[in-house]
């Protein structure tokens, strides 16, 4: 059964153009589809929660630098993963707090809340905003609550050959948003991702805007084992039609000391760290 | 070691303190002594309560200075400048507690506009501003400890308390009283008067209960006669009447008990299938003084007394919010026990009581990159009036905004239209920021009046104005 299967898609990769003319190293190699990619994505072991400071570095085309720290929590709960941001500096922006509630179930829509210390009020933030650059940085409200992961509910995902990472290979897939809405609502027309295959971390990942064009590219490294988790210290972005790009430093990671569940609440976000 | 030090020195002022309450005269004049007392006492109360180690100390300031001309739309005669420094002080202890301290030195150089020139009267003598000149002020903003024990979370101190969904109009944000100084034109974070209090969260069940005592009986601050927004909208103040040949306004009547003049309110909130919602309920002075009138026949003709008091009401109230797919809708009610109306003619006291319902509807689109425009209703209702009114029976008032931001949210351009629509008056205003670093944005804004004068907004329709600004901060 399992020498039928291998038949069926060594024939499938053979009669496929793209897959004919990518680096395939070895004939005898069997990709995993991008489906299982995206799976063994989604799996791979994030911990029950974590805390850790997020340093922001922004940087526009003419060098000017805009710099936050922040301190962020996530834990994951039944049906759902929870994540927190509080930012402590600048003063420009500090004790501003972005919450999301990202359900399991794909029929549900997130849950999202800002709070303005400007306005001392929690903004409840529509999901479709997801497509909105989160607070100046070359990420979205999508992208930073997906973080390393990726959104099988959004789009589909299929392996188009290997890519290297470190000298080594990595899977690289390609996700086509699923409806032309949603790739209005998060603004890409397609991505493409370097996956290292032996820890199930994307390491790059381009995106297209939905005209086309060449959007921004996202470089993940430094990647360490925490607590027996493996845990990327940088993400680079860099926006190529705006010049723009933002750095996100991960320090202080600690996925065992307890996180409460109240600081997932509309009051925490309020009150600030 | 030193915060013991501290606390023993700050008990003799906590004394001091107490004096002061004691005698009337000094509450009626507040001075810097009554001030710092209750600061020192609330100092000496975080010493007795933490048992903890300072860990670590945070200083930050802001200084914001703004050029404004103000005049009627034709002619920019008015000139203003103005100063503020903001320092925040935190300090953090090894327990979870904090203790924030924020004051506000302002300094202005037009007299129409000067921080003093406000019927400082509504101000508590443990809230007023020390007024430096004639056009100079410095408050402390903020002065609060916040520290968690069991299932509670103390915020105890000065400060500000936010209720409601809406924007820029006020429903359930009436916790703490406002400075009209301004108008409505300074950020609400700016004019709102922080008062003392006791505010304790808690959880109980799948709700979040909040529990506010607040001693301090500050109203709202309205511009004084002759400054650049004093209120003369007949809707606000009763007007001159044919035959009246003296109008004498008496000293305001403020409650002067401390623990029976007491507001309280309470929340209870709670995050339910998608929807934000929160119950609450405030017994309070109603911010605003009614002017009650008295009438008697003179040799001369006909004399009036005005009679400036505060008067309770239970506010009984509710919001919601949530998001459907590029749309949030929120919204906020409140139902008053007893509100007091200007009355029309001159056969009563001036004033009509009644009850009243407000709401606040408003509809937030996100459907374009990085923009936010959102429409509001708001609508007063009043009921069960005794007599005729100078208001309508409803009030109702419309408003959008539209927000757009770009590169990289370093520019932010922002449109807020205000408008009544029983009178047709209203207020345009536009925005521009720009951030230029971190620590320094410049701004240029105009707010234009319109409509007939005995609007709201029509009332000020020859105090349009323009303002150009910048804002560093320091930390």
């Amino acid at each position: 059964m399992k020498a039928t299967l291998l038949f069926i898609v060594l024939i499938s990769i053979c009669a496929t153009p793209v897959f004919a003319q990518s680096s395939i190293s070895s004939s005898e190699t069997v990709l995993p589809t991008g489906e299982e990619v995206a799976a063994h994505i989604n799996s791979r072991d994030e911990g029950k929660s974590v805390s850790r400071k997020l340093s922001i570095e922004m940087r526009d085309k003419r060098g000017k630098i805009r710099q936050r720290e922040t301190k962020s929590y996530r834990k994951y709960f039944a049906g759902e993963k929870r994540t927190v941001i509080f930012y402590l500096s600048p003063k420009n922006i500090k004790d501003t707090a972005f919450l999301t509630y990202d359900y399991n179930d794909p029929e549900l829509e997130d849950n999202q809340w800002l709070y303005l210390p400007a306005l001392r009020k929690v903004r409840r933030i529509s999901a479709s905003d997801r497509g909105d650059y989160f607070l100046g940085t070359d990420m979205t409200y999508e992208d930073i609550k997906l973080e390393t992961r990726v959104s099988t509910a959004d789009f589909n995902f299929q392996t188009i050959g290997t890519c290297a990472i470190d000298d080594k290979p990595g899977l690289q897939i390609e996700g086509t948003p699923k409806t032309p809405e949603i790739a209005r609502e998060l603004g890409y027309s397609k991505t493409q991702s370097c996956v290292d295959s032996e820890i199930w971390m994307v390491r790059t990942s381009q995106f297209w805007d939905i005209k086309g064009n060449l959007l921004k590219t996202v470089t993940i490294s430094n990647i360490e084992q925490i607590q027996g988790i493996w845990t990327q210290h940088n993400i680079d972005v860099e926006n190529h039609k705006t010049g723009h790009t933002t750095g996100l430093t991960f320090s202080e990671v600690d996925y065992q000391s307890p996180v409460s569940d109240d600081i997932f609440t509309t009051n925490a976000i309020k009150r600030g760290l | 070691m030193l915060l013991n030090a501290d606390c023993s020195t700050l008990s003799v002022a906590r004394h001091v303190g107490c004096k002061l309450r004691s005698d009337k005269k000094q509450l009626l004049a507040p001075n810097a002594g009554c001030y710092f007392a209750v600061i020192s006492a609330t100092i000496a109360t975080l010493c007795t309560l933490l048992s903890a180690s300072l860990y670590a100390a945070q200083l930050q300031s802001s200084v914001i200075s703004s050029v404004l001309w103000s005049a009627s739309s034709h002619n920019f005669k008015r000139q203003n400048y103005q100063l503020t420094v903001e320092p925040e002080f935190i300090l953090r202890f090894d327990n979870s507690a904090k203790l924030t301290a924020l004051s506000r030195l302002r300094s202005i150089s037009l007299d129409a506009l000067s921080p003093e020139n406000v019927t400082d009267r509504a101000y508590s003598p443990y809230s007023k501003p020390l007024f430096i000149g004639n056009s100079s002020e410095f408050e402390l903003r903020e002065f609060y400890l916040e520290f968690p024990s069991e299932n509670y979370y103390f915020t105890l101190g000065k400060q500000q308390v936010v209720w409601g969904k809406a924007d820029g109009l006020k429903v359930l944000d009436i916790v703490n009283p406002q400075s009209y100084r301004e108008f409505i034109l300074e950020d609400f974070d700016d004019s709102r008067i922080p008062q003392w209090m006791a505010n304790i969260e808690t959880g109980v069940g799948e709700w979040d209960a909040q529990f506010l005592w607040i001693p301090d009986q500050s109203y709202h601050v309205l511009a004084n006669d002759g400054a650049l927004y004093t209120p003369t909208s007949p809707l606000l103040l009763p007007q001159p009447q044919i035959g009246v040949s003296s109008v004498e306004v008496k000293p305001f009547k403020r409650p002067a008990r401390t623990l029976m003049d007491s507001d309280v309110g309470l929340r209870l909130s709670r995050f339910w299938k998608g929807w934000d919602l929160s119950l609450n309920y405030l017994y309070q002075y109603d911010n605003f003084a009614l002017l009650y009138q008295r009438r008697s026949v003179t040799t001369n003709g006909l004399h009036v007394e005005m009679e400036p008091q505060y008067r309770r009401t239970h506010v009984l109230g509710g919001s919601f919010s949530n998001a459907f797919d590029n749309w949030v809708l929120r919204g906020e009610l409140a139902y008053f026990s007893d509100r007091y109306f200007l009355a029309v003619g001159s056969d009563s006291d001036g004033i009509s009581k009644g009850k009243e319902m407000s709401y606040v509807l408003g509809l937030d689109w996100a459907g374009l990159e990085n923009t936010l425009i959102s429409g509001q209703l708001f609508q007063s209702v009043a009921l069960n009036r005794q007599s005729a009114t100078v208001r309508d029976k409803t009030d109702s008032t419309v408003s959008l905004l539209v927000n757009h931001t770009l590169l990289n949210e370093t520019v932010e351009l922002r449109l807020v239209w205000l408008a009544s629509t029983n009178i047709g008056d209203g207020l345009f205003r536009l925005r521009a920021s720009y951030e230029w670093q971190d620590n320094l944005k410049t701004w240029i804004s105009s707010d234009t009046y319109y409509g007939s004068r005995e609007g709201i907004f029509g009332q000020f329709d020859d105090n349009d104005r323009l303002t150009v600004g910048i804002e560093m901060a320091f930390e």
